[in-house]
């Protein structure tokens, strides 16, 4: 699965230059990458003004589509159900239209049951000025999310923006069928400030981002087998990593969820005693760890398939 | 008989004094506190080196903790107040009086202390006006210095951060004084000899490196669209027009954009070679794409920068390097080059007044301004001639002969109409006269005067003071280009309209550029990563700055 990636890893010098960017790019613009040229409908768009109702309370500023995009298009000729997080407004935080939006087009591919479904994450994760609203949120979209997958409708996500994928959307991520993410992305539930916050500087240095990208970031998780696939910061390698993995994604029953039970003990047991991502790396057979933060992707990629843990259907 | 080498004697009595703790002039870390309570005597001028990038940070804390007993009265004079132990001797009654040029994170403490009369200030000086004082009236009784490396007979390496250290030590050690360095260790022989041995009474190996500040890396990724657009109204308006190739830049946002629109926007404006080749600056990771495109001929550097040796190293033909090949900086020089040698100042503040006075000092934070009021200055013994100076000459003053008609140097104000936490850059009066009264000062921390600002950009276009007849006329300038803060909507519309007739205020669109086209995808980096990219992966950025 990692030659997909592989092949066009060779991108990823030209892809910031060329303003091809995923990590740069608004949602609109990643939307607009990713899908067909004129293929993306836009559900309950910016036109019809559904903002949040909590926000006013605070005089905060509202944004027309929270800071949630969601609609249909074609990837490949093939239609899908999107949605893209805009990680610009207030950290692409979940409140409770933003969440709305994403619920109501999860059950939407329940429903259809043949319309597979992409989310384009970018999320620092529940808004805390609609903190019960937006956890609620989280609540609803992980039981649509698993039951559109028990409906045999495969749910991707994609990660590479700047708020990278935490809290609430760190859980829902777990909860899909395939991930990809490129090196800026990073997925976790609790972000470094909180770490730091709740557990001390000695535990985590939320400063120190060497630090932080080596124990959420990208790389780090794409070896872990956190996600599927590693894609370079290039639309393109997006939308292909994506093309990949609705075609190859798990099928979703309680064989799956008894792998991914038993893959998880067992990444407890093997790596459990690490102190830093980089014994994790060493563990996995990495003859020079320490250099994989420096990696190219191409090289990566190589790396990477070759420290391949053994392969699971689940995460 | 009068005797006319007291200070020699005293000197070495001082020496003498302190001989019991010093093998040959090698003295160990733990000995430092008592080696500086035999050389210091109360009262004495102290030099403790320290600036906005490297730091004597060892012999701080050891002056810091010394006995305040035996050393109190202390009269500092150092180019920056940074580290937490430069206002601990203040706190601990070792120091009493301080004359400083640049203070950055303790701006807040250091204005609590001189509210608390902790502290009685000398001035807050320009770090070129500090050195001069340190040969005239503030020379110093011991220096207290930062190195990388020393011999046995005490010849130092700096390394590529030299920056304030021969200054300093010129002033002291020819004029009797004392010279105490650290140095990260002590080696058989120096791989360059950046102050010779016979300037250097004791060396104390720190074990470890000084500390240096990555003051002058901007992350790409925090450029916002807003500071987009005031580099390419910079570069549009002034840079072309003036043709400016010999310059400096400060370190905000703001002229970081500009660095990284010049292998782009400026290159499709036709302004490779033709404008920014020159640069008194310090290795901003910043410019890192418009070198490698070709648009830089030199560099000289104030200091380094952390991250930025290796690619100095490689790029020889760009930068100051010794015979080791790392880099040579100098503070003095950089900043003499600065003044007399480039036609363009550019850089931000915290506010402006009506008039175009501009300072960084608020009502709780006394930061001092470092090189930027001598930078941001015209040089009035400059008397050799180039494009852009005798342009802005010309544009001050159009009547009188052009043979007798002095240049001007371009200082350009540059900043978004709200700023940081979206505070209005421009204000009725600078937080700075406020400070003056509280503290009773002749003088208020004014960064940059206003009788020496040409230009002043912001998103909302370009005003030209240079063309400004009056104080009226001024006043509606600056107000033209501040936008919806209070001083902006105080405009006189009808007289700004006249202002932007005349090309004294120019609007974006009179410069023919659309504020849609202000987009991040224009940078030619957009990361800390593109950066590392760009050098070849020879630039190391330090931990804080990266993202993957």
């Amino acid at each position: 699965m990692s030659a997909v990636a592989l092949e066009q890893a060779s991108g990823g010098d030209d892809a910031t230059h060329s303003g091809s960017s995923w990590y740069e790019a608004s949602a609109r613009q990643r939307l607009d990458g990713l899908l067909d040229a004129d293929s993306f409908a836009e559900f309950i768009g910016p036109e019809q003004r559904v903002t949040s109702p909590h926000l006013p309370l605070f005089n905060l500023p509202e944004q027309f589509d929270d800071g949630m995009i969601v609609g249909r298009g074609r990837l490949d000729g093939r239609p899908v159900l999107v949605a893209a997080q805009e990680g610009r407004f207030m950290g692409g935080a979940f409140g409770e239209v933003h969440g709305a939006k994403l619920t109501g087009l999860l059950r939407a591919a329940r429903d259809i049951g043949s319309m597979p479904v992409l989310i384009l994450f970018d999320t620092g994760g529940v808004r805390l000025q609609e903190a019960n609203a937006g956890e609620l949120a989280i609540a609803e979209i992980i039981r649509a999310l698993l039951e559109a997958r028990a409906a045999g409708v495969p749910v991707v996500g994609l990660i590479g923006g700047r708020a990278g994928c935490f809290g609430g959307g760190g859980l829902i991520a777990g909860c899909c069928s395939a991930l990809a993410v490129s090196e800026q992305g990073r997925i976790s539930v609790s972000g470094p400030e909180v770490i730091e916050t709740n557990r001390g500087v000695e535990e985590f240095d939320s400063k120190d981002r060497a630090l932080v990208w080596r124990t959420m970031g990208g790389k780090h998780r794409r070896l872990i087998g956190g996600a599927e696939v590693y894609a370079d910061d290039s639309m393109a390698s997006f939308r292909d990593a994506a093309g990949f993995l609705l075609k190859h994604a798990p099928a979703f029953g309680a064989a799956t969820l008894e792998a991914e039970q038993s893959r998880l003990e067992q990444r407890i047991e093997r790596f459990g005693a690490c102190k830093d991502a980089v014994d994790v790396w060493r563990i996995l057979g990495a003859a020079e760890p320490q250099t994989i933060p420096e990696l190219p992707d191409q090289e990566f990629l190589a790396l990477a398939a070759q420290l391949q843990e053994p392969r699971h259907d689940a995460r | 008989m009068k005797s006319w080498n007291n200070a020699r004697r005293e000197r070495d009595v001082r020496l003498q004094a302190a001989a019991r703790y010093a093998q040959g002039k090698q003295v160990q870390a733990r000995d430092v506190t008592a080696l500086l309570e035999a050389v210091i005597r109360p009262g004495d001028r102290v030099c403790l080196e320290g600036d906005n990038q490297k730091q004597a940070d060892l012999l701080a804390a050891a002056l810091a903790g010394a006995d305040s007993g035996k050393l109190h009265d202390l009269h500092m004079v150092q180019s920056g107040v940074v580290l937490p132990e430069h206002l601990d001797v203040f706190e601990r009654g070792i120091a009493r009086r301080l004359d400083y040029a640049y203070s950055g994170p303790q701006s807040q403490r250091i204005a609590k202390l001189l509210f608390g009369g902790k502290i009685e200030l000398g001035a807050v000086h320009t770090y070129l006006e500090l050195f001069a004082r340190y040969f005239i009236d503030l020379t110093p009784q011991v220096a207290l210095i930062a190195a990388v490396s020393a011999d046995r007979e005490g010849n130092l390496y700096t390394g590529p951060n030299t920056e304030d250290t021969p200054t300093v030590v010129e002033a002291t050690a020819f004029k009797d004084g004392v010279v105490i360095a650290q140095v990260n260790q002590i080696v058989d022989k120096v791989p360059r000899v950046d102050i010779p041995g016979d300037r250097v009474h004791f060396v104390v190996e720190s074990g470890k490196p000084f500390y240096v500040e990555p003051l002058f890396t901007r992350d790409p990724a925090a450029i916002t669209e807003t500071q987009i657009l005031t580099a390419m109204l910079a570069i549009k308006g002034i840079y072309l027009p003036y043709g400016i190739k010999r310059l400096n830049h400060g370190i905000g946002f703001n002229t970081a954009a500009i660095e990284l629109l010049l292998p782009t926007y400026g290159e499709r404006l036709g302004l490779k070679g033709k404008v920014a080749s020159h640069w008194a600056l310090n290795p901003h990771p910043t410019l890192i794409p418009a070198i490698e495109s070709g648009w830089v001929q030199q560099i000289h550097s104030f200091g380094s920068e952390v991250g930025m040796d290796d690619y100095i190293r490689a790029r020889s033909d760009i930068y100051f390097t010794g015979s080791d090949g790392s880099l040579r900086s100098n503070r003095a020089f950089c900043q003499t080059a600065g003044l007399y040698a480039c036609d363009l100042f550019i850089g931000s503040t915290l506010q402006i007044d009506l008039q175009g006075n501009s300072s960084t000092v608020t009502a709780d934070r006394v930061a001092g301004f470092g090189g930027a009021p001598n930078m941001g200055s015209d040089a009035r013994g400059r008397r050799h001639p180039s494009e852009p100076w005798l342009q802005a000459g010309k544009e001050a003053d159009p009547d009188s002969p052009p043979a007798l008609r002095r240049g001007r140097k371009l200082v350009v104000q540059i900043g978004e109409t709200f700023g940081d936490k979206n505070v209005p850059m421009f204000v009725e009066h600078l937080d700075a006269l406020e400070l003056a009264a509280k503290l009773k000062l002749d003088l208020a921390p004014v960064m940059v005067y206003s009788d020496d600002v040409t230009h002043i950009v912001t998103e909302e276009g370009i005003a030209n003071l240079l063309l400004c007849r009056s104080k009226d006329e001024r006043e509606q300038a600056v107000r033209g280009v501040a936008g919806y803060t209070e001083i902006g909507r105080g405009r006189d519309r009808a007289m700004v309209q006249r202002l932007r007739e005349r090309g004294v205020i120019r609007r974006p669109e009179d410069l023919g550029i659309d504020p849609l086209d202000a987009d991040r995808r224009m940078l030619a980096a957009h990361s800390i990563k593109d950066l590392v990219r760009w050098s070849g992966g020879l630039y190391a950025p330090p931990s804080k700055f990266r993202n993957w």
